[in-house]
């Protein structure tokens, strides 16, 4: 049976139309689902970042290239002693998303890598807790740390083969320190 | 030929990997892991059945002019339903194979049953091609990640069952590992390695002396 063009672009219209029904139904399904765990997986690592204390409403941060916004982490009393900065980066993979406790002196605190596409083996080893480590405690009296020279020989090796993604965290992580020095109370 | 070999000449005779070289890069770029390349096959596996499947069903129905376009549809269907499927239930899987499940659709050793066997054979050899087909990928997939990840990292990751973690440490190869085999370069090397281990055998099998 010979088909003309129109006839070529129906078939493959039905084809399309047929994929699409078939991947909105799955959707439809999962999409609730991969919803819940993110928001799970939102508050968790918000909650494992900092020791104590109650974690206010995100507040949005526009115009800044880095803070895509921050939680304020307050006290009994009320007062704020610790912000987790929501930050955005470009790894080896394209964005990456970091969630950082900074004290309000702009000390890194804790930092956890959230969404990323990092080489799986390489960058992702990142999502490690002792992978920041190294992370851990500068901004005030040491910078932190986003070149190789800044670390020892086996903080250095341990990044060997995903120095872009560890550019990255130091370079989102020096910036958040200085926001939380100059812009947040 | 008969249905058995319709399934076991993707095990070995023509296997994905190692004969006839197809979805190498996959290949190359999640056999770090052992887990990450049993997830990846059983993707693979998953999305060759459906799309052979669906070829070998409509074969009549499409176009010739546009077969690529609707099996690459039918293909990418398949995989998007994976990388749901994947996140909203496994979500450490997901995350460990990252970019790598979306790229099971440009993966060309699934394209290319499509066009070389699913196009011109029955649904019932269809399927047992794919999944001749999937479970030699996978083995290739594994051989090389076991390879890889024993002596690149020296550990063996599987899945995590109760109290044990899902990592078998080889003591001594644990603190010193080859740490070039877990990069991208030993990838290519155990690829190559393997590669002219099989073409051996198979050499031996013929009688040639090698």
């Amino acid at each position: 049976m010979k088909l003309g063009i129109a006839g070529i672009a129906l078939r493959l219209a039905v084809i399309a139309a047929a994929a699409a029904l078939a991947l909105g139904a799955v959707n439809s399904v999962t999409a609730p689902v991969i919803k819940e765990r993110k928001a799970r997986e939102l508050q968790e690592a918000l909650s494992s970042l900092v020791e104590s204390g109650t974690i206010g409403d995100k507040q949005v941060v526009e115009q800044h290239p880095v803070v895509q916004g921050f939680y304020p982490v307050s006290d009994e009393k009320g007062e704020p002693h610790a912000y987790i900065l929501d930050l955005l980066s470009i790894g080896y993979g394209g964005e990456m998303k970091l969630l950082a406790a900074f004290s309000p002196n702009g000390r890194v605190e804790s930092v956890v890598l959230m969404e990323n596409e990092e080489t799986p083996g390489l960058g992702k080893k990142a999502e490690n807790p002792e992978y920041m480590e190294k992370y851990i405690g500068t901004g005030v009296d040491t910078p932190v740390p986003f070149r190789k020279d800044d670390l020892s020989r086996e903080e250095a090796d341990a990044v060997t083969g995903a120095t872009i993604t560890f550019r990255g965290i130091g370079t989102a992580l020096s910036e958040g320190s200085e926001y939380v020095k100059e812009q947040l109370p | 030929m008969t249905a058995f070999q319709d399934f076991s000449k993707g095990l070995f005779k023509e296997n994905p990997i190692f004969v006839i070289l197809l979805g190498l890069c996959p290949a190359l770029a999640v056999s770090n892991q052992v887990v990450n390349a049993l997830g990846m096959g059983a993707g693979v596996i998953f999305v060759l059945l459906g799309s052979n499947i669906f070829v070998s069903l409509l074969k009549n129905f499409i176009p010739e002019k546009v077969r690529i376009p609707s099996y690459i549809v039918i293909i990418a269907s398949f995989v998007t339903i994976v990388d749901l499927v994947l996140q909203a239930y496994l979500p450490t899987l997901s995350d460990s194979l990252g970019v790598f499940v979306k790229l099971i659709v440009v993966n060309c050793a699934i394209l290319g049953r499509a066009e070389a066997f699913a196009n011109r054979n029955n649904i019932g050899r269809s399927i047992l091609d794919a999944l001749g087909m999937g479970i030699g990928f996978t083995l290739g997939l594994v051989l090389i990640a076991l390879v890889r990840e024993v002596f690149g990292a020296g550990t063996i990751t599987i899945f995590p069952m109760g109290s044990f973690d899902g990592v078998i440490r080889i003591p001594g190869l644990v603190d010193a590992p080859v740490m070039v085999l877990a990069l991208a370069a030993g990838a290519l090397l155990v690829m190559g390695y393997l590669k002219a281990f099989f073409n051996w055998l198979e050499m031996r099998r013929k009688g040639v002396r090698a």
